[in-house]
């Protein structure tokens, strides 16, 4: 039940693999993650990839908001392989529009 | 007064000597090396209350030493350090604030010191002790504050209508809760309004848009109110519940999308407002968990979201929907706390239990809220609660038909259960 979330860089993408459980608890790492791809340099994509993402409470929405945020708007928010019900989650509560969601690490 | 001080150095001629000092001054001591401090201790072992340290170990060591003692026995041990030839070892330790003593070490002085060490590291852990507990004890006060205060931003009481049943329930994972739910008199009192939110996210910072959000639409929606300006009675335009709808919402998504979309917080949301004459409802869902209406003949609609959460998007459309509770249909209005409540290994209760409750239940608003929450305390048992929980039931009664022949009975509706039955308290 436990999460981890990386960065790479990749040229001007940024990539951030979330694995395990996004909650309350967790979502502190993630923003510190976002953070720390907003500030190492200019990039036109913050991708994430979802493959072993698990569960998104509404904790971990509160950081994909703060990334949109964070993040600016010319820059693309790529969501790769994000499970049925992660992408359930963001569709719900009408945060679908704001981020692209793909089926591969683009670049 | 000491039972046990262990001299803990490398053998040599002056450790062994103030071995035999402590001892000679009616104090137990023994001579142990860093490494077999380290080690441990067996069982059996008398616990050391003065570690007496050759300040040629370094202060990383000396701690450990320190934490394993207390591990152990829950018991910190007094530390003194004493140089053995250069004194400029003993700078570490006394910058960390330890006790030392320095040659030559004469019986009787040196006990006397030891123990005077003891005596003060002692009353000052008890000071230690006594300030963190009042420092506890400040932090659960502000939260039993921080709770009252919040629980002044819940209705009081629920407006109730003869022939309608309205209840809820509220139960936070922490002290303080990002969900909340409202009933309100609109429109002088021919509407009914309905709120059951999520704030994302939990704790203090939650409560706090909580708080506001909950300000802004009720503040909202009963200013632009035409029924609370004493004009016009029974005569309400049609569109008038549509138009406070829309009005409270967009203003509360301007409101924060404007001051505090860099926090990151929104607010899921669903707000209906009822005609309780004809039992339509008017609604807006802004991205919340689809509130189930369960019909009389069995069947289950979802109420859909009609607009992104709040505060997530500026300048958002909210469409609005509408849909009719007939006699014996039932609103179930909730948070994701319902089916995401865990147990002890971490297993979801579901939306399809969720469901199936509903499903199951044929009685009054109250009794099916009181099977949720008998169902959800048994499914969390002992794990920690992970999420705030609320819930809000809305039923119109059936329709009473007078058994024939029998026509004094059908002057009075039927009081059900404990059922809120809204009698006394009609329109004014």
């Amino acid at each position: 039940m436990g999460f981890s979330a990386t960065l790479s860089r990749n040229g001007r993408i940024a990539l951030i693999t979330l694995e395990g459980e996004l909650d309350a608890l967790h979502a502190d790492d993630f923003r510190n993650r976002v953070e720390q791809a907003a500030n190492g340099g200019q990039i036109d994509q913050l991708v994430l990839d979802m493959t072993d993402l698990t569960y998104m409470s509404s904790a971990g929405m509160r950081g994909l908001v703060f990334a949109r945020q964070k993040m600016g708007e010319d820059i693309r928010i790529v969501l790769v392989r994000a499970s049925d019900s992660v992408e359930q989650t963001i569709r719900l509560v009408g945060f679908h529009q704001s981020v692209v969601f793909s089926d591969e690490v683009p670049g | 007064m000491l039972e046990l001080t262990l001299v803990v150095s490398e053998r040599s001629p002056m450790a062994d000597n103030l071995c035999a000092v402590v001892n000679s001054d009616g104090m137990p001591a023994r001579l142990v090396s860093p490494a077999e401090a380290l080690a441990g201790w067996r069982a059996g072992d008398r616990t050391p209350d003065l570690l007496l340290v050759n300040a040629a170990l370094n202060l990383s060591i000396v701690r450990q030493l320190a934490q394993r003692i207390t591990r152990t026995t829950s018991r910190p041990p007094t530390v003194v350090m004493f140089a053995e030839r250069d004194f400029r070892e003993l700078e570490e330790h006394v910058m960390a604030g330890l006790d030392y003593i320095i040659p030559p070490f004469l019986p009787g002085l040196i006990g006397s010191r030891l123990v005077a060490c003891h005596v003060r590291q002692v009353m000052s852990r008890t000071t230690q002790d006594i300030q963190t507990a009042a420092n506890l004890l400040k932090y659960e006060r502000e939260l039993q504050i921080g709770r009252e205060i919040q629980a002044g931003f819940l209705p009081d009481v629920l407006p109730s209508r003869s022939g309608w049943q309205l209840t809820a329930r509220f139960q936070p994972a922490l002290e303080v809760a990002g969900d909340f739910y409202d009933a309100f008199e609109l429109l002088g009192g021919a509407r009914i309004g309905l709120v059951v939110a999520d704030v994302c996210d939990k704790g203090v910072g939650a409560a706090m848009f909580m708080a506001l959000i909950r300000s802004l639409l009720r503040h909202t929606a009963s200013y632009l109110d035409p029924g609370s300006q004493p004009a016009g009675d029974e005569k309400i335009d049609p569109g008038a519940d549509a138009a406070v709808l829309v009005h409270s919402i967009a203003t509360t998504n301007r409101y924060l999308t404007t001051n505090h979309l860099g926090q990151g917080y929104f607010a899921t949301l669903f707000f209906g407002i009822l005609d309780p004459t004809d039992g339509s409802l008017v609604y807006v869902n802004c991205g919340h968990n689809p509130p189930v209406m369960h019909r009389a003949d069995g069947t289950q609609d979802l109420l859909w979201p009609t607009g992104p959460a709040l505060g997530l998007v500026p300048e958002s459309v909210f469409d609005l929907e509408t849909t009719r509770l007939g006699y014996g249909d039932l609103l179930f209005i909730y948070t994701d706390g319902v089916p995401e409540a865990k147990d002890a290994n971490g297993r979801f209760f579901t939306e399809e239990s969720m469901l199936a409750i509903i499903r199951a239940q044929n009685s009054g608003a109250d009794e099916l809220l009181d099977v949720f929450e008998r169902r959800l305390s048994a499914h969390v048992g002992f794990a920690d609660r992970s999420d705030d929980i609320t819930m809000l039931a809305l039923r119109r009664q059936p329709e009473y038909r007078a058994p024939r022949g029998r026509r004094s009975a059908a002057a009075t509706p039927p009081r059900r259960g404990r059922a809120v039955d809204g009698s006394r308290s009609a329109r004014r």
